[in-house]
């Protein structure tokens, strides 16, 4: 994928040095527009008014944790890449949870800023392609509405 | 017969009460080190976990100021620098702030672990004893993980005691109250001196100890914890540590479901070493 197409991601960890290097990296190496957060709530008020192309969420959080977090990312906005960044304490519980979120990934901290952007880029992929086949198959729905209808016509005006 | 007890013409030596009081002494000592260093072991996952955050953002934060300026060197070379510059500059500035709050960070957990691991001299000194108990609340809270919210209140409290020691009884009490806490929950510490006495008090809101457990509690290898969660000494060393070596109290109230508070007590003016009182 083109690393120049602009695209909205979310990043959530209430340590703010993690989102201020996660930004600084990305924004440095990409064009695309990062949302911090340290309060996944206010992420949360986010995702529901914004469309986004991919979440990266810490695990443990004193609100809520990653995975309840990306639970409710799932709920407001599917299509939306979810990525997990946890400690290597946590990776057991992030394992079990995978499942339930339907993860694209999880990376562990400390993080391979290489590693980091691939999974990004990659997550921001498949949301913009599954998106598009989204789109493709309303077009498709729309033009199957459109020739039954002609097929309704043709049958009403020769019959 | 062992070295340790040379036989003589008429049969092995039998050991004075002295002799065998000080071997007795120096076991214990060798075991409250062993409590205490598996303690530090079982920290040390929470320790390091700690640890890589700040040093994901350092290693990050390096890649990015590389980068950052190479492209502010070729940007130095063009008649007139363009504005994405100042938006660099900007950034490398930023992250050099979190580079040192990051490195202070790591700086201050090695620094409680080195506290933590300091052994005491023969005899007490004077220590600052709320500043003991604020180092082995820094190690705990590294265990606890944002799950526990801890609000001390401690107050001076200059003490003649074995600083490490009381390190490690605090220590024991407060990974004990985290794992008493089962999801989210709150420790209160509180510290204050009395009537020549320091009181330390540690309140958790936890699922509070089982009336048929409450006598066995500091009783040596008792637990209730779950294989390689606990040893099943360090209340019991606790105890040692408190009552022996500081002839001070240490006890506990607990309401099953509600949760538990330990208080230590220890003489502000230090233990009466024996030929001194």
């Amino acid at each position: 994928m083109d690393s120049t197409v602009r695209a909205e991601i979310v990043l959530v960890d209430d340590e703010d040095m993690v989102i201020t290097s996660v930004r600084a990296f990305l924004e440095m190496e990409t064009e695309h527009n990062v949302h911090g957060f340290t309060n996944p709530n206010d992420a949360i008020a986010h995702l529901e008014t914004h469309p986004v192309d991919v979440v990266v969420s810490d695990y443990l959080m004193p609100q809520m944790n990653g995975i309840q977090l990306l639970a409710r990312s799932k709920a407001l906005q599917p299509e939306a890449a979810r990525v997990l960044l946890t400690g290597h304490a946590d990776k057991q519980s992030a394992i079990v949870a995978i499942n339930q979120v339907g993860l694209y990934q999880y990376l562990e901290k400390p993080w391979d800023n290489n590693q980091l952007l691939l999974v990004v880029q990659s997550a921001i992929e498949r949301t913009q392609l599954f998106r598009s086949l989204q789109t493709k198959i309303a077009e498709l729905e729309a033009a199957h509405g459109n020739m039954a209808d002609i097929r309704a016509k043709l049958i009403k005006a020769f019959l | 017969m062992s070295s340790d007890c040379p036989s003589t013409a008429s049969g092995p030596r039998v050991r004075t009460a002295e002799e065998l009081r000080a071997e007795v002494a120096n076991l214990e000592g060798r075991l409250a080190e062993a409590d205490k260093m598996a303690l530090l072991g079982r920290l040390i996952a929470s320790v390091v976990h700690e640890i890589n955050t700040p040093i994901g953002s350092v290693f990050s934060n390096n890649q990015v100021a590389a980068k950052g300026l190479e492209t502010l060197s070729r940007m130095l070379e063009e008649p007139a620098p363009p504005p994405k510059a100042q938006q660099i500059v900007k950034t490398l500035r930023s992250l050099s702030d979190v580079d040192r709050m990051a490195c202070e960070r790591i700086s201050a957990l090695i620094r409680s672990v080195r506290n933590f691991s300091r052994g005491d001299g023969e005899r007490p000194a004077k220590a600052a004893l709320q500043d003991v108990l604020a180092n082995s609340i820094k190690l705990a809270e590294t265990s606890f993980r944002n799950r526990i919210a801890i609000e001390a209140q401690l107050g001076p409290a200059e003490c003649e005691c074995y600083p490490s020691a009381m390190g490690q009884v605090f220590l024991n009490i407060l990974v004990n109250a985290g794992q008493a806490i089962e999801n989210d929950g709150r420790i209160q510490v509180k510290l204050a001196v009395e009537d020549g006495w320091a009181h330390a008090a540690i309140t958790d809101n936890g699922q509070g100890i089982r009336p048929e457990n409450c006598g066995c509690i500091f009783k040596e290898g008792f637990t209730t914890k779950p294989m390689g969660e606990g040893t099943g000494l360090g209340l019991s060393i606790a105890r040692r540590i408190v009552e022996e070596k500081h002839q001070g109290r240490i006890w506990f109230e607990s309401t099953v479901g509600v949760g538990t508070t330990f208080h230590v007590s220890v003489p502000v003016a230090g233990p009466v070493v024996k030929g001194e009182a």
